[in-house]
């Protein structure tokens, strides 16, 4: 709760600060104290929260009971908002991972344009719908946590105003984006008309398998549909490749990671808590839904020339991966899945991405011969690709073994399992062009700018915690 | 008729049969309106009437052509100050049940609009000549 105020208000300091200091590298300061900030006040809010649980944990290894029960879920406005221990560890995670796209890539937001501290203003109001996303309870804050986390989106997208490209992507992204919102409330309105109800955990005893109202099936599909696109799920993804080419590379990277985990996890939470006693209705869509994403995201990115259209088709087949949690209805380890996936996929996304803005040629072929020019920088690309491609003791390995074991549990979609990983052997062919082309092949790549020793450090770090999620990925999830 | 009475009283998906038969009825009637006009109908085009028709004026050049971003600016704006009234409209109906705890909600939301509007006259979105 306080930091969907503590965002909100900082964004508009944000606005203000564009407005009465000129000199942008003060902008830039601001902007990281500030989101240092923020971070701070989401742990403590967190600590708040699993405080208790944290106590009972350890009074439990000593024997003792605890009764403590705190104030946790809180329920605000009218239960319009539901904050639970979940939503919050979830909320932090991602504040953790914005805070070091800040520090990583927030420097090379000076080369995009002018208007520094809009954009960090903008970025502000991402995490404000990404909050509300995280702990909607009514359908009316999904839409509208959907809508002011898409809006300031379109903005960053064409922020390179001079550049063709950069305005095509936010056209795009603008009208196909508006589009789906149209199906969004189309769903939310024929579900609010099979259940007479808003309320995500109302509508629960509303809908019944044996006799589910025509409608409410209906409703489901079409939000499916509309999430669906906002994941750049196939066959919803096809804004995505154009508008993560077009947008600005230093805002691609944050559009690719921490908003669309964010998305998922108000999918994941909708279609467990409300939709999770019909799933045989709809769990076969989704599935087809998944294979399709898995296969058209890998196959397609095989062919790109370009290192930033091969991450954008990447990243919808890493959303194939994430749609794996929301399948696995039944299973308690779908949640921990969601986060673990998350942030391993966001951490090194960002990671790449903070390499390939440094980049002047965005090919392949830009990066060869990178390992001798700069062998930090290509040392920390492949641990990131190898991340993203899920070899094992990197983060992106636990996160896709966390929500495939999600799905085996839940039984009979071992099909999906098996294309999964044949999907994931086809991923490490192209993730691994990089590789080569950056360790087997002779050329002199050019750096756009100089790869100061505050990068190095970043970059260290940011590889220190990939690594970290694939050995102690229970560092990382909620204590329970 | 007996039908459409009957399916009335339950509530199945049946129900949906009459709108599902207007839906039919109304795009069926419009086109075989237009069919029917368009095979019937005499045909006489003259170049006057191929041409726009702009209120009996001669239309000069093309429309689409690109214009002051500041009109936008400005439409835009009014239609912030016209959501601000929507807003307050009810408010100022319910003026006294909602109390000063509405009062409170209220200042809050202008203070958040102001914090816009300042920021916007700041930038130089009314400063019409530059």
């Amino acid at each position: 709760m306080t930091a969907i105020i503590a965002t909100t208000v900082f964004g508009i300091i944000m606005m203000f600060t564009g407005l009465f200091v000129d000199n942008k590298k003060t902008v830039s300061s601001i902007a990281a104290v500030l989101f240092v900030a923020l971070l701070g006040i989401n742990i403590m809010e967190l600590s708040d929260a699993t405080g208790p649980a944290l106590r009972s944990m350890t009074l439990s290894l000593l024997g003792t009971a605890d009764n403590t029960n705190g104030a946790f879920p809180q329920l605000l406005f009218n239960n319009m908002l539901r904050i639970d221990k979940m939503s919050m560890w979830f909320g932090t995670a991602m504040t953790a991972c914005t805070a070091l796209y800040i520090l990583l890539i927030g420097k090379e937001f000076r080369k995009v344009g002018t208007h520094v501290a809009e954009y960090f203003a903008l970025i502000f109001f991402i995490l404000c719908g990404l909050y509300i996303l995280t702990a909607y309870n009514s359908m009316l804050m999904l839409f509208i946590g959907i809508e002011i986390m898409s809006i300031p989106q379109y903005v960053l997208a064409g922020s390179d105003k001079r550049n063709l490209k950069s305005s095509e992507a936010s056209l795009k992204y603008f009208l196909m984006g508006a589009f789906s919102t149209g199906i969004l409330l189309m769903g939310i309105t024929l579900l609010y008309g099979a259940t007479r109800t808003f309320n995500v955990t109302e509508m629960v005893p509303m809908l019944h398998s044996e006799s589910l109202n025509p409608l409410a099936i209906s409703g489901i599909v079409f939000i499916m549909v509309a999430l669906g696109f906002k994941v750049s799920a196939a066959p919803m993804h096809t804004w995505t490749p154009d508008v993560y080419d077009g947008t600005p590379t230093a805002f691609t990277a944050f559009m690719a990671t921490i908003v669309k985990a964010g998305v998922f996890f108000a999918f994941l939470r909708l279609f467990h808590v409300s939709f999770g006693n019909i799933s045989e209705h709809w769990l076969m869509i989704l599935a087809i839904v998944t294979a399709l994403t898995l296969l058209i995201g890998n196959v397609t990115a095989v062919y790109q020339q370009s290192v930033k259209r091969m991450l954008a088709y990447s990243s919808i087949a890493q959303a194939g991966f994430m749609l794996f949690s929301v399948l696995a209805v039944s299973s308690n380890i779908a949640w921990n899945g969601i986060i673990l996936y998350g942030v391993a996929y966001s951490v090194a996304t960002i990671g790449v991405f903070a390499v390939l803005v440094k980049m002047k040629d965005y090919t392949y072929d830009g990066f060869n011969g990178l390992a001798k020019k700069n062998p930090l920088l290509a040392f920390v690309t492949t641990i990131f690709l190898f991340s993203l491609a899920g070899i094992p003791l990197t983060g992106g390995f636990m996160a896709k073994y966390y929500v495939l074991l999600a799905v085996m549990h839940q039984g009979n979609m071992m099909w999906l399992v098996i294309f999964a990983l044949l999907m994931a052997a086809i991923s490490v062919y192209y993730y691994f062009r990089v590789i080569i082309a950056m360790y087997f092949k002779q050329g002199d790549p050019e750096l756009t700018s100089e790869v100061t020793m505050g990068d190095q450090v970043l970059l260290i770090a940011t590889t220190i915690i990939v690594i970290l999620l694939g050995v102690m990925p229970h560092w990382f999830l909620m204590p329970a | 008729m007996h039908l459409l009475l009957l399916t009335a009283d339950q509530n199945t998906p049946f129900n949906y049969f009459p709108v599902a038969l207007q839906l039919v009825i109304a795009i069926g009637f419009v086109a075989v309106m237009m069919g029917a006009t368009h095979l019937l109908g005499p045909k006489r085009r003259t170049k006057d009437k191929l041409v726009n028709f702009e209120s009996g004026i001669p239309s000069v050049g093309n429309a689409r052509q690109p214009m002051g971003i500041k009109y936008f600016l400005v439409a835009i704006l009014f239609v912030l100050f016209d959501v601000e009234v929507i807003f307050f409209y009810p408010y100022a109906v319910n003026f006294r049940f909602l109390g000063a705890e509405g009062f409170k909600e209220v200042v809050l939301f202008v203070a958040f609009f102001f914090c816009g509007f300042l920021y916007i006259v700041k930038k130089g979105a009314l400063d019409w000549e530059d």
